[in-house]
């Protein structure tokens, strides 16, 4: 058994440390997810606390044959989901750099981080999909159960992300010497 | 691995993230309040070890209070003559034939339309073996 499924074992059996120790391997992977999915810093932090209030609640229904991050993933877009739908704040709107939380977190030197411009490119679902696979090396499989979306669509979307995002680069690369 | 999954993989990375001591400190807090929800069902109501037998014996006395009521009624006599016997055995119902015939308009005596009606067929017979040819 992995160290992470005893930690979760041990969470359900009413382990807080256990728990605590699972948000402590998880809380920046998820707050530079969330970072890119909110309007704020602020909405991203309230994202993630809920995620794990809510993972915490409803560990008793974490099913092990999940991989335990594709599951907090998943709770995880959804509250990104309703914090967004609450605040009804389009990317679009984030035109200044004040507002975007996203920017924030890229030094001034890399503006032209590749998710910066692939946030601009893709849709919400095919974007979450992208990070999820190239960022976090998920499986076609666990993207698509975070998702709730067919194994088709994931790889059709990832397959269409890579095209959009191939002819940005090289249109960037066209346009000045380097990229990134 | 291809140049644009390094490329997003280093970008991925390039994105700097921390979280405060605050953000710790109010998961933390908020974790404390959080009484994780158990997959047991809500224990079922507890009833006096009697009920069992209670309800039992209602049901049985309803049931001969019920009986009793039943046969204490007076029977109804009926009569030997309203008595029909029916056939356990349903009737065998028979094809209807569509026979092509005419009512005859009757106007005389019955005799005489009786032959008639006989000298009619036998006209009619003759007509038909002359047709065939016999």
């Amino acid at each position: 058994m992995s160290d992470e499924l005893k930690l979760i074992s041990a969470a359900k059996a009413g382990s807080a440390e256990a728990f605590a120790d699972l948000v402590n391997s998880y809380k920046i992977r998820l707050l530079r997810f969330l970072l890119t999915r909110c309007s704020s810093h602020a909405d991203a932090e309230d994202a993630l606390q809920d995620t794990f209030i809510a993972a915490y609640r409803y560990l008793h229904s974490y099913d092990p044959r999940w991989r335990f991050s594709t599951w907090l993933y998943r709770i995880a877009i959804r509250n990104a989901q309703k914090i967004r739908s609450e605040n009804v704040v389009e990317f679009g709107d984030l035109s200044d750099e004040e507002s975007d939380p996203l920017l924030h977190c890229i030094a001034a030197s890399e503006t032209e981080n590749l998710w910066l411009c692939a946030r601009r490119v893709l849709k919400d679902d095919v974007f979450t999909a992208t990070w999820l696979r190239y960022a976090e090396d998920m499986s076609i499989n666990d993207i698509s159960k975070a998702l709730d979306r067919s194994d088709s669509w994931t790889k059709v979307n990832l397959m269409r992300a890579r095209k959009a995002l191939d002819s940005e680069m090289n249109s960037n690369l066209n346009g000045s010497e380097a990229y990134g | 691995m291809d140049k644009l999954a390094t490329q997003l993989k280093q970008d991925a990375a390039r994105i700097e993230v921390q979280v405060s001591d605050e953000l710790d400190r109010r998961i933390a807090v908020s974790l404390q309040g959080v009484t994780p929800l158990t997959p047991e069902s809500p224990p079922a109501r507890q009833r006096p070890a009697f009920f069992w037998w209670a309800s039992s014996l209602t049901g049985v006395a309803a049931a001969l209070a019920i009986i009793a009521i039943v046969n204490s009624q007076p029977q109804p006599t009926v009569p030997l003559e309203q008595v029909v016997a029916t056939s356990p055995v349903p009737e065998a119902t028979t094809p209807t034939i569509d026979w092509k015939t005419e009512s005859a308009m009757l106007t005389r005596p019955l005799q005489r339309e009786l032959e008639d009606l006989q000298s009619d067929i036998k006209k009619a017979e003759e007509k038909v073996k002359r047709d065939i040819g016999l």
